[in-house]
């Protein structure tokens, strides 16, 4: 899988892919390295399972999302040191969240691929009352699932940050490179884009 | 269907997905692998450095060059103050034509 490079947090999010590919690289005095270590080490255990899911939803498959995510969190470690000093305290989630976008981007423009539905991962986590309730409710949630691959890029990535991630409109909005403003009303479009295709099914149903 | 039913089905579809036990094992190589490679580049730049700047300070061969360096700019600076003295003055006397005249002018 092709790299994608990924700037500081906060000039990176909103610069061009060659701005981009400037590289940071470690620091050189060991001591200062060891503490970069050992922070990386902190966010990438702090934020693995966000990292995979995210690629997992991306595209569709694990072995693709782990390779994703290793891609991810090496990208990551190249870029740390100047991502940290650029943060200026800011959370690095969005920042690593977009590391992945990249990639993911890369992945489907190279293999000119298409994200596939991850039908498996649509089990209902509380399963509802009842052999009938229980099958309307797994057929909801695929429905919903199918209904994520029909949306526009974008919206469907800012779904997945939202509610597979947890992400609010503000580390969305970092991570997509866009204003916090455009973020919610890119999210209130996904989900009203959404609701009209479900009812929409449901009335042809 | 409502939003927030819509909502709620998102967040029950898009469950955060725990990444399989191999995955971590299989990154942490990578990042000792990474670490270890980049301290022993960092390590070997290092004692590279010294000892080529250690012998660089021991041979002689190595002092000619600043010598001749030094050397060569001291004369072009003093080449350059010269050239501007002397332009200085004949800026002073006059230049062209009309300088021309006015040396010809005393002379007669």
């Amino acid at each position: 899988m092709q790299s994608a490079p990924a700037g500081p947090p906060e000039r990176g999010y909103a610069c061009s892919v060659a701005e981009e590919k400037i590289e940071a690289g470690p620091p050189t005095d060991p001591v200062a390295k060891a503490e970069m270590d050992r922070a990386f080490e902190d966010l990438y255990r702090a934020h693995l399972r966000d990292v995979y899911s995210y690629a997992y939803y991306r595209v569709g498959n694990h072995h693709d999302a782990e390779d994703l995510t290793e891609q991810a969190f090496l990208q990551a470690y190249r870029h740390f040191d100047r991502a940290r000093r650029e943060s200026d305290g800011r959370p690095l989630r969005p920042w690593l969240i977009r590391i992945a976008h990249n990639l993911a981007s890369n992945y489907f423009r190279d293999r000119s691929r298409r994200p596939q539905t991850p039908l498996d991962s649509a089990d209902p986590i509380s399963a509802p009352h009842g052999t009938e309730a229980l099958v309307e409710g797994r057929e909801e949630l695929r429905n919903v699932m199918a209904g994520l691959q029909h949306l526009p890029d974008d919206r469907r990535e800012a779904l997945i940050m939202r509610f597979a991630l947890g992400m609010d409109n503000r580390e969305i909005a970092r991570a997509l490179g866009r204003t916090d403003g455009a973020t919610k009303v890119l999210i209130h479009r996904a989900i009203k884009q959404l609701q009209e295709q479900m009812d929409e099914e449901a009335g042809d149903d | 269907m409502t939003e927030h039913a819509v909502e709620r089905l998102l967040a029950d579809a898009l469950r955060p997905i725990e990444p399989p036990e191999r995955l971590s094992g299989r990154l942490e190589e990578t990042f000792s692998a990474v670490a270890e490679a980049a301290a022993n580049e960092l390590s070997d730049w290092a004692e590279a450095l010294t000892e080529s700047e250690l012998e660089a300070l021991r041979d002689p061969r190595n002092w000619v060059r600043p010598a001749i360096a030094v050397t060569a700019g001291g004369v072009a600076t003093g080449a350059l103050v010269l050239f501007e003295l002397r332009r200085r003055s004949r800026q002073r006397s006059g230049g062209g034509l009309r300088g021309l005249t006015d040396e010809l002018r005393s002379r007669l």
